[in-house]
């Protein structure tokens, strides 16, 4: 007698009760193996519900239910802007990686109106890189398009009084999110270290100091110190490419997120 | 019938079953087209139908799943969980082919406006030389045009004319002020109205705001505008409300014809006894 539990779940005993062939013997052993690890028995339970529900049927919404289709037509076009800034946040995203191979944050040795290290990236990348300048006019437009969809998007939301009741966190996260794209924007204004970003950056470094109490803390720690320097392109740089990058995509996420679970609100 | 009033009102009987008058509630439901929501049915096969449709190893799989699962199974069954099966529009390959279409739509779209207006880039940057013109993008130009908003910053008799803050430091929390006002929205306008011509006053702050940025964003470029500099800041702050009031002058004349409208369409799904 051992002193082995013996349950229903024994699955050695299983297995030689079952006379396999070699390979499905060394298959089921394995499986057998990482699930007990791993259990992926949930996982693929998951893939397979959601293979078989990949005809998944969404609810009728209230329009449709009410037949209030030839009322409303106008706003259906609207409701596509959320759709069109996420895509043009994944546009801007991959233009955006493809650019940072050939873009270096620095200033350099550049005098006053001298090329600086960052400048002359960029003009290699407009002159010199195959599809360079398309791949640039690519990335800023799709960042331009996504903030006037973002801006559209909130308007369409207002208008239809999408934020009410059970959405207003959704409608605090999307204000956050809007924000956070237009820093996206002014952080990758200033990168090329041409004339409009210095002095858009300098007007940033005015603003901060101005803001009571905490000004100077501020505008040290998003510019690195009163004046624009190295420390402020690279700072940019960070937040243009790594911080917001990682922040951005979740709270795009959480706030697709909602809208899933909390389904779309529709004008009644 | 009772049960006309008792659905639209309140309780809406997502489940699509019966309201608490019974069967004659699922009479209603039918009757202004269902729910769009039906009983959950089984075309989600257990693991043992799936089991049984396949062989060789991934019938195996299945058989060990089925043993590895029987106590989560029974979990399930206690749980009171209902899944909901509906009817619509199916993802594939209509929505999908929908949403495929949309996407390369506006995707081509950005390539397009890529393609045809690139972007160019201007002189190095230069700490000594200030441009005439200094412009952030134009989405940040309502921001820009809060700093200009100088002659606005009251001055304070107490401290002999002086001003509380400096312009700028002014011009920042204008910025605050904004962001707030827009947070604070959904705390402040509750109800189920939803479109404008059902909220005349809240379509109106809209437009307000709308106009508002707008102008602000003129008031930003005013050197650029072809415009006198006085006039431009009156109207910065005179064309918002007048726009308000515009829009809520036609919502409220447009609100009568909607809701007549609306009305008839709803009595003639419910009718009155």
């Amino acid at each position: 007698m051992s002193l082995e539990k013996k349950d229903e779940y024994d699955h050695k005993n299983w297995l030689e009760s079952k006379d396999l062939t070699p390979v499905e013997a060394t298959f089921l052993t394995a499986l057998i193996w990482v699930d007990k690890r791993l259990r992926i028995v949930d996982y693929l339970e998951l893939l397979e519900s959601l293979y078989y529900r990949s005809n998944l049927q969404m609810p009728k919404s209230h329009t449709e239910q009410y037949d209030l289709d030839n009322k409303f037509w106008y706003w259906y076009a609207l409701y596509t802007l959320g759709f069109f800034s996420t895509l043009a946040y994944v546009v801007a995203a991959i233009s955006g990686a493809l650019l940072g191979f050939y873009y270096v944050p620095a200033v350099g040795s550049a005098g006053p109106g001298e090329a600086s290290i960052a400048y002359s990236q960029i003009a290699f990348i407009m002159q010199d890189l195959q599809f360079g300048f398309m791949l640039r006019s690519i990335h800023r437009w799709s960042a331009q398009v996504m903030t006037a969809a973002v801006f559209l998007h909130m308007l369409r939301v207002y208008f239809t009084g999408a934020y009410k009741e059970p959405r207003e966190l959704n409608w605090l996260l999307g204000i956050v999110l809007i924000s956070l794209t237009m820093v996206f924007g002014y952080s990758g204004y200033l990168l090329p270290w041409d004339q409009l970003a210095f002095w858009a950056g300098q007007i940033g470094v005015e603003m901060s100091l101005s803001i009571p109490l905490i000004g100077e803390w501020v505008a040290q720690l998003l510019f690195g110190g009163f004046s624009l320097s190295q420390a402020t392109l690279q700072r940019m740089y960070i937040l243009h490419v790594f911080l917001l990058p990682f922040v951005v995509t979740t709270l795009i996420a959480i706030h697709i997120g909602i809208v899933w679970v909390q389904g779309i609100a529709e004008p009644h | 019938m009772t049960d006309d009033t008792t659905n639209t009102d309140g309780e809406p009987q997502t489940d699509g079953g019966s309201g608490p008058d019974g069967s004659e509630a699922d009479q209603t439901v039918r009757s202004d087209g269902g729910t769009g929501i039906v009983a959950p049915d089984d075309e989600t096969p257990t693991w043992r139908e799936r089991k049984e449709r396949t062989e060789g190893l991934s019938r195996l799989t299945y058989e060990y799943f089925e043993r590895a699962r029987s106590e989560d199974e029974s979990l399930r069954r206690e749980s009171d969980y209902v899944e909901r099966d509906v009817l619509a529009f199916p993802t594939w390959p209509h929505e999908t082919v929908r949403n495929l279409a949309l996407t390369s739509f506006f995707v081509g779209m950005i390539i397009f406006l890529s393609a045809t207006l690139p972007p160019h880039i201007g002189a190095p940057a230069n700490p000594n030389s200030t441009p005439a013109i200094i412009l952030p993008d134009w989405y940040l130009y309502w921001s820009f045009g809060l700093l200009k908003l100088g002659p606005l910053n009251p001055e304070l008799a107490i401290l002999g004319g002086q001003k509380l803050m400096a312009d700028r430091t002014y011009g920042v929390l204008a910025n605050g002020v904004i962001v707030g006002a827009i947070t604070v929205v959904p705390f402040i306008n509750k109800g189920s109205a939803r479109r404008p011509v059902e909220q005349p006053f809240w379509a109106a702050v809209g437009m307000f705001g709308v106009t508002l940025a707008f102008t602000l964003s003129m008031l930003s470029v005013k050197n650029l505008m072809p415009m006198n500099v006085h006039l431009l800041f009156d109207l910065t702050f005179l064309a918002p409300p007048v726009v308000g009031a515009i829009t809520y002058a036609v919502l409220k004349t447009m609100r009568e014809g909607y809701m007549y409208d609306l009305n008839r369409r709803y009595y003639r799904l419910r009718p009155p006894k």
